[in-house]
């Protein structure tokens, strides 16, 4: 990879923006919620973020945000990741590996259907307020 | 301890998001013979009591998660520090900022891989924070900066997938040439 000005960076923001307009105009986007915590970290929450990103590209699946939050309370089963894609129930995964990552986008978000080997419901009673 | 060194410097740069800062700067300087780090933000900073409490990995301000006791981010730069003959140091004030500091040296065995820093960067400047990271990285002098504000600039929402894939191209390209070179 060349390295880039922020001039060439904003171009091809724009570009890929008017690329997208021009397609179907579908507002509803998936969320994905990665708990990058000290837990998180330690357990490979960036492994975890590169192989969503991955896969994501992969599949040319662009309506989708990626966000990080803290500890969820769920420090034995980090990774977590929180998954909301419309019309569908939140959840939230545990033990998230950047395999268990690409399974998600594939089976979940794209797949509709719910990885249920690594799902948990909520996070930890005490983090909840 | 954190298993390579953006582990534990990503933790760190944690602290400043929580600790309400505006501003924060993240330094990076590698030689052959020495790894600096400088973290500086203008949060909210720490009486010398809570600072001292702060390098105990059983305290917690209980803040965050009120029944939970512990605090790794800071003991763990520490500990790294103390078992591998580098130095670390916590400089705070209560309302104006805190500053963590450290050297270490990359031929110790002891010492956690470097890490990916191109991860690092990109999960720290798309962290939910609102105010500006600037990062800066240097391999044997030869260096970049980036800053969050720029970024938001030129790509808007950082946590949309077309904005995520840009930003990691484009700190990707800036490590490839202070690596390469």
């Amino acid at each position: 990879m060349a390295k880039m000005t922020l001039e060439e960076l904003r171009n091809l923001r724009e570009a890929k923006k008017k690329e997208m307009t021009q397609r179907d105009g579908n507002d509803k986007s998936a969320q994905i919620i990665i708990g990058m915590g000290t837990c998180g970290i330690a357990a490979g929450a960036k492994e975890a973020f590169d192989a969503f990103l991955d896969e994501l590209g992969n599949h040319n699946i662009n309506d989708t945000r990626i966000t990080q939050t803290g500890c969820m309370g769920l420090c034995f089963s980090e990774p977590t990741v929180e998954v909301d894609v419309p019309d569908m129930p939140r959840v939230i995964y545990g033990n998230v590996d950047a395999g268990v990552a690409r399974r998600i986008v594939r089976e979940h978000i794209i797949g509709k259907a719910l990885v249920s080997d690594h799902i948990f419901d909520k996070p930890a009673a005490d983090i909840i307020k | 301890m954190h298993a390579t060194i953006c582990d534990l410097i990503t933790d760190l740069v944690q602290n400043s998001f929580e600790a309400d800062a505006t501003e924060i700067t993240l330094s990076v300087k590698e030689t052959e013979k020495n790894l600096n780090v400088v973290i500086a933000d203008n949060g909210k900073g720490m009486s010398a009591e809570t600072l001292e409490k702060a390098k105990d990995p059983f305290y917690s301000d209980g803040r965050k998660h009120k029944h939970r006791k512990v605090g790794l981010g800071l003991p763990f730069l520490f500990q790294t520090a103390e078992m591998t003959g580098g130095t670390a140091a916590i400089e705070s004030e209560e309302g104006i900022g805190t500053t963590v500091s450290f050297d270490l040296d990359p031929a110790n065995v002891d010492l956690p891989m470097f890490g990916n820093f191109t991860t690092a960067a990109v999960t720290l400047m798309t962290y939910g924070f609102n105010g500006n990271l600037k990062i800066e990285h240097s391999v044997n002098g030869r260096g970049y900066e980036i800053s969050r504000k720029e970024l938001r600039e030129a790509l808007g929402d950082l946590n949309e997938l077309e904005s995520l894939t840009l930003l990691k191209e484009f700190i990707k390209g800036n490590e490839e040439d202070i690596l390469d070179f």
